[in-house]
């Protein structure tokens, strides 16, 4: 249960160092808020670098466009897949 | 369409603002103040380690001054280019539409670059290969040379055209060529054109790599001239036609009446020593503008520093102007702020512009003030203003040459505005 809970705080610190994204602290990053347009404001090239540090860090594949979507809308849906896949 | 537009008259067009980011700071305002105290702002620099290359100075934007246009995505040259931008289109009293709605399809982008971003395409690269986790490809994706024009775009909501030149150094001249053409045609109501370049190590190295850099801050013209010196930045000249800026109540600082160009094709790097390509190019913008050469009261050279490019330069005005070549006054903008490459054309235009409008030529550093030095073999005998600013209240008409690799040669031609009596409209040109 305790590495579940440490899940999304390792996602947050690598959101945030992984794409240098300056005045922001993992803390600030909300579970269920939207990653991509609003919320954090991520765009197209940070989705295509943190695929690469999330796919270093945890080891998972992500397979499809779809999958993509659905798993990167928040912190929250990230750490249920890579939960789901470790 | 306009009704003006459909009788598809040649309208006279207006530089109705300016703005500008180099080594001498963030605005025209420094701008034009370095300029006249003749100083140079060419000097050691920090933005990457040059250490290893022959050379090491350049006129670099200071950072940190002024608040600086902060998009994530945006480059160095990005937000130089942003700031320039905005910095022209508040003076010529247009709304930037900052959160706007839709995209002003009426206006057009036309930029020059040179490099883009390519200082952040090479940060990626150090990083990929010295500490792969910091390497960002964010950076990488910035690389575009079209990056510049699509970011002013992007923060004035310009929906018309958006094209960007990549010329070498002739790109911002072209760029405001093209400019010129879409605002006389009718087919944009307001052009924001102009250029950018950052310093980066491409240029840096490659230039040194040809042995074209000066150890010194260069000496355009000058005996002992060894070659350029590197400087970055934007410069922006907002055009619209000469009546629409009027009937906004906006006061033109200037016309541009005219822009030509023409090719040595010649060879890779080298200007063709003749200068017929330089005086052809000068030939076609003075025809452009309907001027003889006789009107021409003022030149910002190209002037570079290199032995070659200052005597091609040289034969070029020796062929268009003859013998009054020698009195004629040349600016020397290069030897305060280096070589903005594909901006370099852009910010000469916004110079040669605020030369017209405050009737003061800018000097270049050096100890004679404005005499031909005839004496020395090594130097051009021309009408170099150095040392202190020139007064020329009268002047009325100036042209500005753009000499690039692949001899691509642009020159432009600007006249003073005032009230209606500004020169350059060809006549019958209807």
């Amino acid at each position: 249960m305790s590495e579940v809970i440490a899940v999304p705080n390792r996602i947050k610190r690598l959101i945030v160092e992984s794409l240098h994204l300056e005045g922001i602290q993992p803390e600030m990053i909300e579970d269920e808020a939207p990653l991509f347009g609003e919320g954090l404001g991520l765009d197209s090239v940070d989705a295509l670098e943190l695929v690469v540090a999330l796919e270093k860090e945890f080891g998972i594949k992500i397979k499809s466009q779809e999958l993509g979507r659905e798993v990167f809308s928040s912190v929250s849906s990230l750490s249920q897949f890579i939960a789901g896949r470790t | 369409m306009s009704d003006e537009r459909a009788a598809g008259s040649m309208r006279r067009v207006a530089v109705s603002g300016v703005g500008a980011v180099s080594g001498l700071g963030w605005g025209t305002g420094p701008l034009w103040e370095g300029l006249r105290s003749g100083r140079t702002a060419i000097r050691p620099f920090c933005r990457f380690d040059g250490s290893l290359h022959r050379t090491h100075l350049a006129a670099e934007v200071p950072m940190g001054s002024p608040p600086e246009p902060a998009e994530r995505r945006l480059t160095m040259a990005d937000r130089f280019a942003v700031f320039a931008a905005r910095e022209a289109m508040g003076q010529a009293g247009l709304e930037v539409p900052f959160d706007s709605q839709a995209a002003d399809l009426e206006t057009g982008v036309w930029f020059g670059s040179s490099t883009g971003g390519m200082f952040e395409s090479e940060r990626f690269f150090h990083r990929f290969v010295s500490d792969r986790r910091r390497s960002r490809l964010g950076d990488l994706a910035a690389q575009q040379v079209n990056g510049p024009g699509d970011a002013v775009a992007r923060d004035l909501g310009v929906g018309g055209p958006v094209q960007t030149v990549s010329s070498a150094c002739s790109s911002g001249a072209l760029a405001l060529g093209a400019a010129l053409d879409a605002v006389r045609s009718g087919s944009v109501d307001v052009a924001v054109a102009g250029g950018s370049d950052s310093l980066c190590q491409l240029t840096y190295a490659g230039f040194n790599a040809l042995r074209s850099v000066d150890e010194g801050p260069c000496l355009p013209f000058r005996a002992g001239r060894a070659g350029m010196s590197f400087g970055e930045g934007a410069a922006v000249l907002v055009l619209e036609p000469l009546e629409r800026a009027l009937a906004r109540g906006v006061t033109p600082l200037a016309e541009l009446v005219g822009a030509g160009s023409a090719c040595d094709a010649h060879h890779m790097t080298a200007p063709d020593p003749s200068g017929a390509g330089a005086a052809a190019a000068l030939t076609a913008a003075l025809a452009d503008a309907g001027l003889p050469a006789d009107a021409v009261d003022f030149v910002n050279a190209h002037g570079t520093g290199t032995p070659l490019n200052d005597a091609a330069e040289w034969q070029a005005l020796r062929l268009v102007f003859g013998e009054r070549a020698r009195t004629i006054p040349i600016v020397l903008t290069k030897a305060i702020l280096g070589h903005l490459l594909g901006s370099a054309g852009a910010i000469e235009a916004v110079v040669t512009v605020l030369c017209l409008r405050h009737g003061e030529l800018h000097p270049a550093p050096g100890e004679v003030p404005g005499a031909a030095q005839t004496g020395d073999h090594d130097a051009l005998p021309a009408f170099l203003v150095l040392d202190r600013p020139h007064s020329l209240p009268a002047a009325r008409t100036a042209v500005s040459t753009s000499l690039a690799f692949g001899g691509s040669n642009a020159a432009l031609v600007f006249s003073r505005w005032s009230n209606g009596l500004a020169g350059g409209l060809k006549s019958g040109s209807s």
